[in-house]
């Protein structure tokens, strides 16, 4: 993976900056001063009413805040990877080397998650108060950390393949923030609707797409891992597949941005396709 | 080395290369000259891969540019007509990523880094981030950058544009230093005169094709054996015809503006010797100068005088 050249020439581009430790430095000061708030307010200043409910209640809000964050904040980073060599003037000349269209968007999606990773591991030791005062698992910590990490790297690589896709950085950004809205706020706000409509007159019909919905939606999910909510056995599993289809509907369009002559490959293609992109 | 066949690309109803035939033997520069939309960087473009031509054929160091792709990318070194750098690298950094690109053996890109940089004269700007070097220095860089793998191949698309007079003069001592290196390059430009400086053989495109293919030597030779001169004298110009008339090697004499222009098909020598004789004569001369040579023009009559345009080179 190190071996990517266009992962070690991000890392370098991203990481030498001012803005990347300024970023880290401000996220976990921002998330120690939340957890500290969120402890003390649940005990009040007294200590002896630490509780590992309420520990667990702490995790839940740190965890999903989190997720919150991670989730918006990785289009800002990946949204203009591609437009941005092509505005750049740099991508024609990255065509002409012998990398595929695939170590370059691999090499992109992986420098653009890296930074919302390093958060994610930065804020680690916030949990471990929580363990401190008991209430969640270690098990369950993994779980969320995990199902986190996958979010990113797939908000990064439907962003990025977005960013490959349309012409200029300002379409990608819209469409990279219109799909996180989607995840987060489109599913969330229609799934419980769904679920809530369904509660009075038995209708199984609004149930099981509120609960469709609801399954595409991070934070759902992930209050399905730390069983704040009834999410079924595999939460996880639907989530993940619908964004893996989405990400392998919009790879053929990346090729064809990419590399126009793979469209010889499909049948049917014309050669009047074959336009330059760089 | 480069070889098309009617090699034709199309955009719609706009045919910006229309059944190209270029031959390009291994080690030679060869000079693609055209004026804007003439179909060079649509050329360029389909020999580097980038775009792919709607028939014909096109190969470089023997694979097919749209069958061996990855083979053709592997044999050329591509610098674009508009290009960007990475600003916030440094030139070391800057070239190892491409040669990273080209999987070159880490142990090979520091020599060679060092051996490139050296050539462009950046070798004291190594640890300069991109973005601090003039844009002039940036070209040089581009060319140490298209160098990196030890293609065998060079496309250069203007490499010298937007540069001022000391840079461009910078560049054409590293394209000088490509074709002694034995690269086979092919370079475009809008202007002839600095490719002839270049260049072993150059084509001209026009409305995507190529409207003649010459050898600079056999150019420079015909140049230097004819010669447009102008004089001015403080004599009777009878007397000046007189003289110049019983030359043999004077043609087409045209008296105007107080003096004599005329077309002088002969040696320095004989030059020399006919400007003697104008003073021996009595011709009081004040000024005797040669005439810029409209160099596009001496091509266009050049390649119909031998037996119109070859359209292979």
């Amino acid at each position: 993976m190190m071996r990517n050249p266009i992962l070690l020439k991000e890392f370098r581009q991203r990481m030498r900056t001012v803005r990347a430790p300024m970023v880290v430095t401000g996220y976990v000061a921002s998330m120690a001063v939340l957890t500290f708030l969120l402890l003390y307010e649940n005990v009040q200043g007294q200590l002896y009413l630490i509780q590992p409910s309420r520990s667990e209640q702490v995790f839940f809000v740190l965890s999903l805040l989190q997720m919150l964050v991670v989730a918006f904040l990785t289009p800002a980073f990946s949204a203009g990877s591609m437009s941005g060599e092509r505005e750049r003037r740099t991508l024609a000349v990255l065509l002409t080397t012998p990398l595929s269209p695939f170590s370059i968007l691999f090499g992109k999606v992986l420098a653009s998650s890296a930074l919302q990773c390093l958060l994610l591991m930065a804020s680690l030791p916030l949990y471990s108060l929580v363990f401190l005062f008991g209430g969640a698992v270690p098990q369950e910590v993994v779980a969320v950390l995990l199902f986190q990490l996958f979010t990113i790297f797939i908000v990064a690589t439907i962003s990025v393949m977005w960013s490959t896709i349309a012409l200029r950085s300002g379409w990608s950004t819209v469409l990279s923030y219109a799909t996180v809205s989607f995840m987060i706020l489109v599913t969330g706000t229609v799934g419980l609707g769904l679920q809530s409509l369904a509660k009075n007159p038995v209708d199984g019909f609004a149930a099981s797409w509120g609960h469709t919905l609801l399954s595409l939606n991070p934070l759902w999910v992930e209050a399905a891992l730390e069983n704040a909510v009834h999410g079924g056995t595999l939460p996880w599993v639907t989530f993940a597949l619908f964004y893996v289809i989405i990400a392998l509907i919009l790879t053929p369009f990346c090729l064809w941005r990419l590399r126009p002559q793979w469209l010889r490959r499909i049948p049917g293609a014309t050669r009047m396709n074959e336009r330059n992109y760089q | 080395m480069i070889f098309t066949q009617h090699l034709t690309k199309k955009y719609g109803r706009v045919t910006a290369v229309d059944r190209l035939n270029l031959s390009i033997r291994e080690g030679t520069v060869f000079g693609m000259v055209g004026e804007n939309g003439a179909g060079k960087t649509t050329t360029l473009s389909m020999l580097s891969t980038l775009s792919t031509p709607t028939s014909g054929h096109a190969v470089i160091n023997g694979y097919d540019v749209v069958k061996n792709p990855s083979a053709v990318r592997h044999s050329i070194g591509f610098m674009p007509d508009s290009f960007g750098v990475y600003d916030d690298l440094s030139v070391d950094e800057y070239l190892e990523f491409y040669a990273d690109c080209y999987g070159v053996d880490k142990r090979v890109i520091a020599t060679r880094r060092s051996d490139l940089l050296e050539r462009v004269g950046l070798s004291d700007k190594r640890s300069t981030y991109v973005n601090a070097l003039s844009r002039g220095m940036q070209q040089r860089l581009e060319i140490a950058r298209c160098l990196m793998h030890d293609p065998p191949v060079l496309i250069l698309d203007e490499p010298s544009s937007g540069l001022d007079p000391r840079s461009r003069m910078d560049m054409r001592g590293v394209l000088r230093g490509l074709r002694e290196a034995g690269k086979t390059v092919i370079i475009s430009s809008h202007i002839l005169h600095e490719l002839a400086e270049i260049a072993d053989e150059i084509g001209i495109l026009r409305r995507g094709k190529v409207a003649a293919v010459a050898a600079v030597q056999v150019m420079l030779q015909h140049s230097s054996s004819q010669r447009t001169l102008w004089l001015e004298s403080r004599s009777d110009p009878s007397l000046v015809e007189s003289v110049l008339a019983a030359d043999g090697h004077v043609t087409s004499m045209e008296f105007r503006d107080g003096g004599v222009e005329f077309v002088y098909m002969g040696t320095y020598e004989g030059q020399s010797e006919l400007l003697a004789a104008l003073v021996a004569a009595g011709v009081k001369l004040t000024q005797l100068t040669e005439r810029a040579t409209d160099i596009e023009a001496l091509f266009l009559r050049l390649t119909s005088e031998v037996g119109g345009s070859s359209h292979d080179a």
